[in-house]
This record gives structure tokens, C-alpha cells and sequence, in this order.
């Protein structure tokens, strides 16, 4: 079947790999980029405006920390210069007044930050290091500058039972959008997925107070819940479709259609020191291997959902059953369900038995980078 | 009551298909003529009434047939959190 070629919407520039905190669900790879090895501001320039000539609307700079890149008021400053709609999103540590006004006048639309919970103790313990209070400041400073505020938390065992509390700070904190992400597990959550994994009654309780929560803001603060799908029947419409809306640029230069693509070792990306965004984003292997449905095994070849979840996510699968290419292990459809049933099962009679003997929880490493 | 266009959207042509569109923290709306008309209104300086009356004018529609229609797509926009309310003097220009 000959489609027309899709057009990305959005990009995550994910400028380095640096980062303050070591929080134990972060999906960057577990082979960090080091410095050295980053893009340069001319690069990144290069990238910036070839994107918006593709058709992206919205650039997301990320990481790692972004903040820890001196150039970043330069970069932002060239994303508005491409009509680009621009997004920081950070821990906020190394954020300044003196920054937020330089952002500003750059043209950065709008601001993201994430917080580990809505309790500073339990907050920094999962960060692995204190920047609770940093970031209660920052979030104020950032209202104060008339950017509008995202939270993003990322939900897990450790923070899943503060909902109703994180919701009422972000509250407090006038943000214009709360993302509740329950965790994805790649890169470093999947290796601490044991301990990360929320039961299902917590996970029921949550989509119960989200829910509720959305209702009662709605035009005030919009609500975003993102299901935890181990406990879904039904895979997530991964990116909207492989190399379908999106386009990830690492800190090296590769161009990856979902950020943790990395996890799938059969790929290849290309890189923006060598290639367009343009002819990567049409040409390049690692865009066409999983695009529209020519790529798909039974059961998603002849599933009436295909068109509706793509088949899920490819890093899930390649993740939990080594192949890239098979059908998203969470779908119920799936021949591999039982295994990641298996284990979803097996953490609930932990989680039910043996409270006192946790399991080790491995923080994110930044060494040697 | 005269809607404003949130300071966190931001109107503007997009270079693929020349056409208008609104931009805002994670979402886009891609506006037809009509959209586009009642949006470019949206200025925090002019009421629902007189942004009626306009849309009346020009597409040449009575205004009770369109009002409901202007009062539906504010509320979409309302509902998405991209439109503030300017409160005051109804009778303002």
C-alpha cells in the first residue's frame, strides 16, 4: 500500500545526557552520552531549523538536564526563529532568575518541570539527591516570568499513594497542566522495574483520583494520566505510529523515532552530522523498519486494532521478548502476554508478602560523563 | 466578557500548508476560515456580542443562526484552557 509520506509534528532535542539528579526510573540509556561527544550550538542550530522546514511544530529540549548546557538561550532563541513552539523541560536545578529572563527574551514558550513528589523527604530520596525545595522555588519564579507551567510526575510504588497530594501541589503552584505519567519501563526503570512496579489496587486508586481530578479542573488545569500499561488488555498507540509525528535527536546527533528507541540493538540511526532531518526522516532505515502496518506479524497483520495501537510499542517488545518486530507483549492478543502476566503477578505476592525485605533500588549512575 | 487567546497559545501560519493554526504546550489546532476569524477576534478587546455581530457582517449569516455556533467554539477553546476572559465594561470598544 502506498501511503503519502506522514509529516513529524514534534521533536525532543535532547541536547545532553548531564544530569543533577539519579532518579532510578529514568528511560535514557544506560550507556550515557559523555560530553565530549555532544552536538555542537551549530549543530543543534542546523538541527533546529531543518526541522521546522520538515513541518515540526513543537521542540521539547530536554535530556538529561538541558540547563546544564550554556548554549541552551542560543538554542531557544533559534527555535523561535523558526516559528518553532518551544518547550524546556528540567529538574529546574541550575535554573536562575538571570536565566528565566534571558529564556524569555530568547522567546521560550513554555516550561516543564518535574517533580518526584509532592513531599520533600520522600522527593529527594527518589531524586537521589535534594531538590525539592529547589524546584518549589523555580516553579514560583517561573510563574512569575508569566511562562505557562507543566508538572510532570512520574508515578511508581514509592509516590503512587501521594496522588491526591501531587495533584493539590501542582494546584498550589498554578500549573496550567499536570502530566501523571505512571512509569514506562526502558532504559533504567526496566532494570528497577521489580521495585517501581505499583500494585493494581494502587494503580485502580489512581486512575480513580486522576479521573475525578480531571473532571473537577477541566479549563483550569488540564490533566494528563498516562496509563501504566503492564495493566492494560491493550497496548499504547506508541508515538502515534511508528516514524509517523515524531523525531527524537540524541545528544550525539542520532535521530531516533521515539526517545528510547536505543533499547532496540537491531537498529542503526543515523546522524545529523552526516544526513538531513529531512532525508533521515524519509530514507533512513531505522524510520522505515516499523512504518504503517507492511511490518506486522500476526496477530496485529490481521487485528482490527492496527490502525488503532499500531501494534504498541516496539521497545516493549524488543525489551520483554528480544524481538523488536513481534506484537507488543502487553496486548491480550499477544502470544507473549503470559510472560509479562508472569511477572506483573509474581511482584503483587512480593508487594502483598514481603514489605520488609525490599528489593534494592539501583539510582541512575551520571560517572564518568 | 471579551475572550482573549491565552498567552500560552500562539496564532501563526504554518509553513507546510500556508494555513492558520494555533500552537500551545503539547497541541496544535489546525484552524479552518471560520476558526481562524473567530480566534484572530479573540483579542481581549472586543465582547462576544461584538465578535457575533462581526462574524454576522461578514459571512452574511443572522446573528442569533451564528451566535450559538461562536458561543460552541469559544467553549472548545475554554475547555482546552487556551482562552482567558477579560471582565469589564461590556460596553467597551
Amino acid at each position: 500500500m502506498n501511503r503519502p509520506m506522514p509529516r513529524p509534528f514534534s521533536l525532543l532535542a535532547e541536547i545532553t545526557h548531564r544530569c543533577p539528579l539519579h532518579c532510578p526510573y529514568c528511560s535514557n540509556p544506560l550507556q550515557l552520552a559523555a560530553q565530549r561527544d555532544e552536538l555542537t550550538t551549530e549543530d543543534w542550530k542546523r538541527v533546529l531549523a531543518q526541522a521546522a522546514e520538515l513541518g515540526v511544530l513543537h521542540v521539547g529540549f530536554s535530556g538529561g538536564e538541558p540547563l546544564q548546557r550554556p548554549d541552551l538561550v542560543e538554542l531557544v532563541a533559534a527555535a523561535r526563529a523558526a516559528g518553532l513552539y518551544s518547550n524546556l523541560i528540567t529538574s529546574s536545578l541550575g535554573l536562575s532568575r538571570q536565566r528565566l529572563e534571558e529564556l524569555k527574551r530568547a522567546g521560550l514558550d513554555s516550561i516543564q518541570i518535574s517533580f518526584q513528589s509532592d513531599e520533600e523527604k520522600l522527593a529527594d530520596r527518589i531524586a537521589g539527591t535534594s531538590a525539592h525545595a529547589k524546584k518549589l522555588q523555580a516553579a514560583q519564579w517561573v510563574r512569575e516570568f508569566g511562562f505557562p507551567l507543566t508538572i510532570n510526575t512520574v508515578l511508581h510504588r514509592g509516590n503512587i499513594e501521594r496522588l491526591p497530594q501531587i495533584i493539590s501541589l501542582a494546584e498550589q503552584l498554578s500549573a496550567e497542566r499536570l502530566e501523571l505519567a505512571n512509569t514506562q519501563y526502558y532504559g533504567w526503570a526496566f532494570k528497577n522495574r521489580a521495585v517501581l512496579l505499583p500494585s493494581r489496587s494502587q494503580v485502580e486508586r489512581a486512575t480513580e483520583i486522576a479521573t475525578a481530578a480531571r473532571k473537577r479542573l477541566l479549563g483550569k488545569m488540564e490533566l494528563l494520566f498516562v496509563v501504566p500499561d503492564y495493566y492494560s488488555d491493550r497496548p499504547k498507540p506508541c508515538m502515534n505510529g511508528w516514524g509517523q509525528r515524531h523525531l527524537t535527536v540524541n545528544p550525539v546527533g542520532e535521530v531516533l523515532p521515539c526517545p528510547t528507541a536505543h533499547e532496540i540493538k537491531s537498529l542503526r540511526f543515523d546522524n545529523v552530522c552526516e544526513k538531513s532531518l529531512a532525508w533521515i526522516w524519509r530514507e533512513s532505515e531505522a524510520f522505515n523498519r516499523f512504518r504503517g502496518t507492511e511490518w506486522m506479524p500476526d496477530p496485529c497483520r490481521t487485528c482490527e486494532f492496527q490502525e488503532v495501537d499500531f501494534g504498541g510499542c516496539r521497545c516493549q517488545a524488543a525489551l520483554i521478548t528480544g524481538d523488536a518486530a513481534v506484537t507488543d507483549p502487553t496486548c491480550q492478543f499477544s502470544p507473549q502476554r503470559e510472560r509479562l502476566t508472569q511477572f506483573v503477578e509474581s511482584s503483587q505476592n512480593e508487594l502483598n508478602g514481603s514489605s520488609s525485605n525490599p528489593v534494592e533500588m539501583l539510582y541512575r549512575q551520571n560517572s564518568g560523563i | 466578557m471579551r475572550p482573549k487567546l491565552s498567552s500560552r497559545a500562539r496564532l501563526q501560519t504554518d509553513k507546510v500548508t500556508g494555513k492558520p493554526i494555533v500552537l500551545y504546550p503539547e497541541g496544535v489546532l489546525m484552524l479552518n476560515p471560520t476558526g481562524h476569524a473567530i480566534v484572530s477576534l479573540c483579542t481581549g478587546a472586543v465582547t462576544f456580542q461584538q465578535i457575533v455581530a462581526n462574524l454576522a457582517a461578514r459571512y452574511k449569516i443572522p446573528e442569533p443562526e451564528i451566535s450559538p455556533q461562536v458561543a460552541e467554539y469559544l467553549n472548545r477553546l475554554r475547555e482546552r484552557n487556551l482562552l482567558e476572559m477579560q471582565h469589564g465594561n461590556e460596553a467597551a470598544p
